[in-house]
């Protein structure tokens, strides 16, 4: 797969980040567009992270950072013309699936206990 | 792939052994589910056995595996018998004064201990790491099961809060280094990590680091500052340690911190020391990063530890300084090579590791061994105070245990110390070193006050305490305060062997197979 | 013979822990007791044997980690020797003084840390390299701690904190400043192979490898632990709070020898080490002496609390001490030794006479109490007597020291070198005449303070406290003490006693004969390696020369194992 790739390097130039027969506006794409959507959806991601009080809120959020650096990754991947950053995509999905597992189930243990999803209910442990 | 293979095997006997000790643990019977335990220390002596002889991999630290493998054996070996009657401690208690019967779906014990067994396989893989997605993947494997093992630690709500905050600040930790490793392959175009430092290599001698690795590094280290809770990621320390059972916290102490480490250090490996006006130190926004990092940390840790009662807290502000203390090491790099102990920063680290995970199990051994009359493990001073009349032997570990921690000569956290200030010295850090050793004198206040209270005050009158039910504890405690003393006598041994581990193979632009073009972010495509 | 020294006070405090509370001070005498025959035989022979061509005798060493270049290593010069029998002298008295006064219950805790004190200022003394030397230094920290903090009175936890918290920040620097020095010997010093502790070692070569700027530096790191140790001016606040709370026997000890440990330390690591930031700075740290000797002597006159007094007078001498330490020549570094042992022996006894009257009125207020003279004949005999040794008397061994030391920094002026620093009052050195002056000023502020506190107490109308307050009496159904000293208490005061005669009346022939050839050694190895430090290019240029050797040495054994 690899080979076939760097001979299309060879032959066709440049391999784009869209394929020719996507739409015209889609092939000017570079990769700063690309790490600009991602670096804003893990900037949004933070931010939620940081304000928002709910656990399925902030565990979205946690989700919002790993698929932002899922698509880094992606795009990174597309432009080295290697396969790693697919790669690691996928262990990255996989990972967050087994995260989102563990979160739901941390917020229906939650909910049993206190009928509610605030974060800031649970304050028991104070220094 | 077969040779990749050899270097797991410490990782595949360990992942046996968990299979193992599920399917044990599903057992209706009582007694054979009590040999969970047994099993596990029984697959534990097997992986060190499997460690030690694995010499040589490639990468970036070739020998580092031997000496990180065994220790995590050890210190999980030691972890085991403090761990012991973690879970199901109501339930046996019932079964045992007659009140209940064995249910065999209300018992957690196999789990708890395949929990245990599958964080340490993701420990060692982090050790045996050569790849951004071997390492991610074998630090979430170390992490995740944690989780669950602070959440299902004790019944009370406060280890489930815990693990609430521990899991939602982990699931942030590591989003935000995800992002680091993904940055950095996009600056590189591998997640080799040797072949990643080849490409920096090449990057600094044609002219300077691409932007983007450099900001890659910084905001991966950033997010494995939770690992190690180190500043801007230490907040849930001292919540997730107290919350947890004192066995799950000094297991948190010991596990996430040395994979956070092991990380670092890779990953500043794979930059290199090789940067600044005397090409023997980390690029300047790295450096500076960690400076800034490590003193924060120290000084964050220490102050906070001063103001807190309740002993758990005090031990979990006292290792956010330890891993600020460490980060002095990470900054000193491995030296000039010269292969001695007192120079090189990562051998210091990986020794400090050793210390302090022995150490630390004592202390909280000492906590665990200890029971309120609710049947709550001791927490706050006051239940420690006056523990030399009841039980000297606990009284004496702790202050060992302490004063180890504190670093009194001649202690063996004494000789860890001395590696970071030597090797730190001879990298130039004066200013850290003075930040170190300024910390260590205020790490002295409370760590007299718990080394007090156990030791000389006596009990307080208004507050009951009595012996835990489980002996192992006591072992551990009492196990732990002799390694203090005793690895003395085979100190050179493993200062040789941690110098031997941080052997440090510095990238050369050459390495790579193939050859990197530069990273040109505007290069548009038709 | 030194390795027993230190090996046996441990081992007999192990007894002690393990043998009933009521044994556990007969055991703590036989210990200290039999240790002193010990360093008695030592001292007898190493003044046997001593000659200028073999300065440490004694020495032992074991090659604990060979491959990190850690040696635990013994040895002993003279005024090791000396201050070791100091030390061993003051066990046995502070076992004495210390036998009616700690409750039974609490005898193990007590002797048995004592014994370990013991061995540790032992150790100190008896270094011969920096892992011994430190190892033995924070761990005097850990006994007295625990004897302040169990054992003292009212404000005793806040004396303990306060006095480790102090003396291990302190000590934490200086090991930075130490191991920089290591560090520089071993990767810069020719014949150096790698990392080393070994003092002899350091000794020879620091002074050649270090720059002026960092020997300032180390020097800076070095005072910082050693003088808060001693204590010298600004660093001094933890010492008053910590004798007045300590017990008789960890004050007498604390006076005795831990401050020694400051000076001694100095004496070994920064004059040799750094001479050349020593001569540098050395105004700058006889002007700390300087204001030391005043300002605490005018804190005494001031002062109302016997035992507080006697505090804050061991500030001001030993401001003397170190004065005459940085006067850098032979006169002046005598006198300081002198002053090691001097102070040790009648400060020491000062505080067994405040204990024992403690322990009769449970006050040390002088507004409380007087005129013991009548009542207690014995006790006001000493007392005369030792502060009379500590004002500097004539023909008591106060004399003798402080003139020297005051006498060190009067002709202490480089203006004046006689270019043979080899005979007592060689005139060399880096302070003047006005230094003198301004400390003999403080000889004269500690005669009026002594004195009139020796005024108040002994002379004048009596004056008792009306009732023991209860809750100072937490001996209550101990032993009645009767009005004057037992015999117990005479045999604890009367050897410190006959020593300050002997040491009064016959200086030159005990102590400045024993000690003459290694001060006047030192003397002349610090004034012959002040003069020039090497510059930062010559450092660098030295560096990189011994890594060359280094790595050629590596590349044979490489060859020769690989032909």
């Amino acid at each position: 797969m690899h080979a076939l790739l760097a001979d299309s390097t060879l032959t066709g130039g440049l391999l784009t980040l869209a394929q020719s027969d996507f739409p015209h506006a889609l092939s000017t794409l570079t990769l700063n567009h690309y790490l600009f959507v991602s670096a804003a959806m893990f900037a949004l991601g933070i931010i939620g992270f940081l304000t928002r009080r709910n656990l399925i809120i902030m565990f979205l959020c946690t989700e919002l950072m790993f698929q932002a650096a899922g698509l880094a990754l992606i795009a990174f991947g597309r432009y080295h013309l290697n396969f790693d950053g697919q790669s690691f995509v996928i262990f990255v999905l996989t990972i967050a699936a087994a995260e989102a597992a563990m979160a739901l189930a941390l917020v229906v243990l939650l909910f049993r206990r206190r009928e509610s999803l605030d974060a800031d209910l649970w304050a028991e442990l104070k220094g | 792939m077969t040779d990749k293979l050899a270097l797991v095997w410490p990782e595949i006997w360990l992942f046996v052994t968990t299979c193992v000790v599920m399917v044990v643990g599903l057992s209706p019977d009582l007694r054979v589910r009590k040999l969970c335990g047994w099993i596990s220390a029984l697959g534990l002596v097997v992986a060190i056995g499997a460690a030690v002889p694995v010499a040589h991999a490639g990468g970036l630290f070739p020998s580092i595996t031997p000496y990180a493998k065994g220790m995590i054996g050890v210190v999980g070996l030691m972890l085991l018998p403090l761990l012991a009657g973690t879970v199901d401690r109501d339930l046996d208690a019932a079964i045992e004064s007659g009140k209940a019967t064995f249910s065999a779906l209300r018992s957690n014990r196999a789990e708890f201990y395949a929990f245990f067994l599958f964080s340490l396989t993701g420990l060692m893989l982090t050790a045996s790491a050569d790849d951004l997605i071997w390492l991610f993947l074998a630090l979430e494997l170390t992490s995740l099961p944690t989780y669950i093992m602070v959440t299902i630690s004790t019944r009370g709500t406060r280890s489930q809060e815990a693990g609430v905050k521990y899991f939602f600040l982990g699931a942030l930790g590591a989003a935000i280094f995800l992002y680091g490793f993904a940055l950095i392959y996009g600056a590189t175009g591998t997640t080799d990590l040797a072949e990643i430092a080849a490409a920096f290599r090449a990057q600094s001698e044609a002219g300077g680091l691409n932007t983007i690795g450099v900001a890659g590094l910084a905001v991966a280290l950033i997010g494995l500052c939770f690992k190690i809770a180190a500043v801007p990621m230490h907040m849930y320390a001292a919540d997730v340690y107290q919350g947890a059972a004192s066995g799950v916290s000094a297991m948190l102490a010991f596990v996430p911190k040395t994979a956070g480490f092991l990380a670092i250090i890779m990953l500043c490996g794979a930059v290199g020391w090789t940067h600044g006006a005397t090409h023997d130190s980390l690029p300047a926004p790295i450096y500076i990063l960690l400076w800034v990092i490590a003193a924060a940390t120290m000084f964050t840790g220490n102050l906070l530890a001063i103001r807190q009662s309740s002993v758990k807290r005090i031990l979990a502000y006292s290792s956010v300084a330890h891993s600020g203390y460490m980060l002095v090491g990470v900054i000193a790099g491995p030296g000039s090579g010269h292969g001695t102990f007192w120079d090189n920063g990562i051998a210091a680290v990986l020794f400090y590791l050793l210390t302090y995970g022995v150490t630390n199990v004592g202390t909280f051994a000492v906590l665990a061994s200890i029971q309120k009359p609710n049947g709550e493990e001791a927490d706050d001073i006051a239940d420690i105070r006056g523990l030399h009349g009841t039980r000297p032997h606990l009284a004496g570990a702790m202050l060992l245990c302490v004063l180890s921690l504190l670093g009194m000569p001649p202690l063996l956290g004494f000789f860890g110390k001395v590696g970071l200030f030597t090797s730190a010295i001879s990298a130039g850090e004066i200013p850290l070193v003075i930040v170190l050793g300024l910390n260590s004198a205020i790490a002295a206040f409370y760590y007299l006050r718990i080394a007090r209270a156990a030791y000389l005050e006596p009990a307080d009158e208004h507050v009951e305490t009595r012996a835990g039910p489980i002996p192992q504890r006591v072992f551990a405690a009492v196990l732990s305060a002799s390694a203090v003393v005793l690895l003395l006598t085979v100190a050179q041994m493993l200062m040789e062997r941690s110098v031997t581990a941080s052997g440090y193979h510095a990238p050369h632009a050459g390495m790579a197979d193939t050859p990197h073009e530069a990273l040109d972010l505007t290069r548009a495509d038709d | 013979m030194l390795v027993l020294l230190i090996l046996l006070p441990l081992l007999f405090g192990v007894a002690v822990l393990l043998r009933p509370p009521a044994a556990a001070k007969w055991w703590a005498l036989g210990g200290t007791s039999l240790c002193l025959a010990i360093g008695a035989m030592l001292v007898g022979r190493f003044f046997a044997n001593a000659s200028p061509d073999v300065p440490f005798q004694a020495q032992g060493s074991f090659a604990w980690l060979p491959a990190l270049g850690l040696n635990l290593s013994v040895g002993i010069d003279s005024v090791a020797t000396l201050l070791i029998g100091l030390t061993l002298l003051l066990g046995p008295i502070c076992v004495g003084a210390s036998w009616t006064a700690i409750p039974q219950h609490r005898a193990r805790l007590f002797y048995g840390w004592l014994l370990v004190l013991q061995a540790a200022m032992v150790g100190v003394f008896a270094a011969r390299d920096l892992l011994v030397f430190y190892t033995c230094f924070e761990f005097t920290l850990l006994p007295m701690f625990v004897m302040i903090n169990e054992f003292g009175s009212t404000n005793r936890h806040k004396a303990a904190t306060k006095f480790f918290l102090y003396t291990f920040t302190g000590s934490i620097i200086a090991l930075a400043g130490l191991v920089y020095t290591a560090w520089a010997v071993g990767t810069r010093a020719t014949g150096v192979d790698g990392f080393t502790l070994d003092i002899a070692t350091l000794t020879e070569h620091a002074s050649h490898v270090l720059t002026a700027r960092e020997q300032a530096l180390v020097l800076l790191a070095m005072l910082c632990g050693f003088a808060v140790k001693v204590p010298l001016f600004p660093f001094h606040t933890w010492l008053p709070l910590a004798h007045t709370e300590a017990p008789t026997a960890g004050s007498v000890i604390l006076a005795g020898v831990l401050l020694k440990l400051g000076t001694y330390a100095m004496y070994r690591f920064v004059l040799p080490l750094v001479p050349h930031a020593v001569l540098e700075h050395a105004p700058a740290v006889a002007i700390l002496a300087i204001i030391g000797i005043i300002y605490a002597g005018l804190i005494c006159w001031v002062q109302t609390d016997v035992k507080k007094l006697v505090a804050y007078s061991s500030v001001s001498h030993l401001g003397f001490c170190v004065l005459g330490l940085f006067a850098l020549n032979s006169a002046g570094v005598t006198g300081s030794v002198l002053y090691m042992l001097n102070h040790g022996l009648s400060t020491g006894a000062l505080f067994l006479l405040v204990g024992f009257m403690y322990e009769r009125y449970h006050t040390r207020d002088m507004r409380e109490i007087g005129g013991l003279g009548a009542k207690m004949p014995i006790w006001s005999t000493f007392m005369v007597f030792f502060v009379m040794s500590s004002v500097g008397l004539p023909g008591l061994n106060g004399f003798p020291s402080e003139f020297l030391c005051t006498m060190g920094a009067f002709i202490s002026h480089t203006g004046w070198t006689s270019g043979a620093a080899r005979h007592v009052g060689a005139t060399w050195g880096p302070l003047g005449p006005w230094f003198g002056f301004a400390a003999g000023t403080g000889v004269i502020v500690a005669a009026i303070y002594l004195l009139a506190m020796v005024a108040k107490m002994v002379w004048g109308t009596l004056r008792e406290p009306a009732v023991h307050h209860g809750e100072h009496d937490h001996h209550a159904g101990g032993p009645h003490l009767p009005v004057d000293l037992t015999a117990r208490e005479i045999m604890t005061l009367l050897p410190i006693g006959v020593l300050c005669i002997v040491f009064g009346l016959f200086p030159t022939q005990t102590l400045i004969g024993a000690i003459e050839s290694d001060v006047n050694a030192q003397v002349a190895f610090v004034h012959e390696r002040s003069g020039e430090a090497p510059t930062e290019h010559e450092a660098h240029f030295a560096q990189q020369e011994h890594r060359q050797q280094r790595d050629a040495g590596r590349d044979e054994q490489i060859a020769g194992v690989k032909p």
